[in-house]
């Protein structure tokens, strides 16, 4: 039985300035299995941070349906934690407050909740943070807390809304592996929103790929990636490249001569010797 | 970058160590501006520029303010123009907390007071005093009025804006975490909007100051204000300017004893408030 289902999600809101009535979502369908990590993928304005505001109880579906684990949503809600771009720590609590804040929530009592966060703080690699701000941690680590922020409540499933694009690069690389090393060792089910191909097919076990305004389900493809998985080993993969390539011309509509573009580029990898070129050329078709 | 770069490399050299060292005590960062000021005041008075019946140098002002604690006048007027100020002060912010909020949580709060609120906040506290004056009297009920009055709504505005910039995605948060409206309440807004509180705070009690000022001038019978005036009448300028210093050194010290500390151990150590790039 799949975690999150949705069925033929369609959202449309009022313009606040022109009174115009806009289709966010045209019509979305698909599901994530229990323990499987599924990004959304489309170009800008699609929508796909609307299907996850929906999705966290954010904002109302217009018709359609959003099951977790086999309950309608309607409010936002623990057992569908976010981790937000922007972070959205709590900056008057401390790094292990912002943990457990969502086990206070639930009434856990102190004594039974601070090892609970403090395990999760050990999960991202926070262990010897717990007095300080949020504030007082790199961009980086403020994100893993999120991460841990969200884990420590143990949900059916974690969002997550592009939760990597505010940090730099290298960064990003670092959290990309962190977070697939958690995700490997606790299982939990994630929904993922991204615009960046590279890291919807490293994280993802499947990619729902929208199409432009008003969105709907292009394609949705299956990373042929064994777990656990590092930047070093991926970039050498030729699945890799050959996914990446595929998810690329879907989102430049679907060019017909994909497939033997794919070709090619994999037939570059396998006679190159050197990952950061490759990492270009893939990032630039 | 590289231009603000190239003047911390060049200030040393100019300032040079001493300077520098003087810089960094607390003291001298706190008394030293001051320092000029009283000099060029000084040099004035000396120089005679005006008759010293309408202007007086410090020596004159630091023996009459020796003069007024040893007659316990400024001691007794001091402790009830703080005594006054501390009655508004409890009231406006246990009036202007709680409607701040309410205000700015509730939307139909919100609609109904607005309007009244912009129309009464234009009415200057002052403006109220004769009509204050004639339902209390000369009492400690319409000084403490006119003190309310001027905190409760720049109070009010602030928290309404503050609540409104606690970011969105923090309120998502907690509800996708498990907080229900109440812990939201308590748990994000009202931390969140801590540091419009306290700029509320710093403004109505600035407000509220001068409000007491003016309103024992007018209403007055004991007090800093009322000293004031009084020694204009009898035409004493020195007591005028015992008066003058004695309101900035009790701002200085109500900043550095109670809203600086908690701006500090609150917003500022949460790095709620950025500190301003531009003076470095």
């Amino acid at each position: 039985m799949s975690t999150l289902e949705i069925k033929n999600l369609h959202k449309e809101y009022v313009d606040a300035y022109t009174g115009e009535t806009v289709t966010a979502v045209g019509d979305v369908s698909f599901s994530v299995d229990r323990g499987e990590f599924v990004s959304i993928l489309g170009p800008s304005g699609c929508g796909k941070t609307t299907v996850l505001n929906v999705v966290a109880g954010f904002d109302k579906l217009t018709s359609g349906s959003v099951e977790v684990g086999g309950k309608p949503v309607t409010a936002p809600s623990p057992e569908r934690g976010v981790v937000f771009q922007s972070f959205a720590l709590f900056p008057w609590k401390t790094v292990l407050g912002n943990v457990a804040f969502g086990l206070r929530m639930r009434g856990v009592p102190r004594r039974e909740r601070e090892p609970v966060a403090r395990q999760y703080l050990e999960l991202v690699g926070l262990e010897g943070f717990e007095r300080k701000f949020p504030h007082e941690l790199s961009g980086g680590m403020q994100q893993r807390l999120g991460v841990a922020r969200v884990l420590a409540n143990e949900p059916e499933v974690m969002l997550m809304d592009e939760p990597f694009a505010s940090v730099d690069a290298q960064t990003r690389r670092k959290l990309q592996e962190d977070l697939t090393d958690i995700f490997q060792a606790k299982r939990p089910t994630v929904f993922f929103v991204t615009h960046d191909v590279d890291e919807a097919v490293f994280l993802s076990d499947r990619v729902v790929v929208l199409s432009s305004r008003p969105s709907t389900v292009a394609e949705i493809v299956t990373v042929p990636l064994e777990r656990p998985r590092n930047w070093r080993s991926v970039l050498e993969n030729p699945d890799f490249r050959h996914t990446v390539t595929h998810l690329t011309d879907l989102l430049a509509g679907g060019r017909a001569h994909g497939e033997e573009q794919a070709e090619r580029l994999s037939g570059r990898v396998d006679s190159s010797s050197e990952p950061p070129v490759r990492a270009d050329a893939g990032g630039e078709s | 970058m590289t231009v603000s770069g190239a003047t911390q490399r060049t200030r040393p050299a100019m300032g040079g160590f001493w300077w520098r060292r003087l810089g960094r005590s607390r003291v001298v960062r706190t008394f030293g501006p001051f320092v000029p000021v009283v000099l060029a005041w000084w040099a004035v008075a000396e120089l005679e520029f005006f008759p010293a019946a309408f202007f007086v140098g410090p020596d004159v002002v630091v023996a009459e303010f020796a003069e007024l604690i040893k007659k316990g006048i400024l001691p007794a007027y001091l402790s009830d123009s703080v005594t006054r100020l501390w009655t508004g002060v409890v009231f406006g912010l246990l009036i202007g907390i709680p409607a701040g909020f309410l205000v700015a949580m509730s939307r139909w709060a919100r609609r109904l007071t607005w309007p009244l609120l912009m129309f009464f906040q234009a009415i200057a506290d002052i403006a109220w005093l004769p009509i204050v004056i004639v339902w209390f009297g000369f009492s400690l009920t319409a000084v403490t009025f006119v003190i309310v009055y001027t905190i409760v709504f720049p109070l009010m505005i602030s928290i309404v804006a503050g609540v409104e910039q606690v970011p969105r995605d923090m309120v998502r948060a907690a509800r996708s975490l498990g907080a229900g409206r109440f812990r939201v309440f308590t748990d994000v807004i009202l931390p969140g909007a801590l540091p419009a509180v306290a700029t509320g705070i710093r403004t109505g009690l600035g407000y509220g100051w001068r409000a007491l000022i003016a309103a024992e001038i007018i209403v007055g019978t004991s007090g800093i204000g009322f000293m004031m005036f009084d020694a204009r009448r009898a035409g004493e300028v020195t007591g005028v300017f015992v008066g003058m210093i004695v309101l900035g050194i009790l701002w200085f010290a109500l900043d550095a004893l109670v809203l600086a500390p908690f701006e500090r151990s609150t917003i500022e150590r949460w790095g709620m408030i950025q500190t301003a790039e531009v003076a470095r």
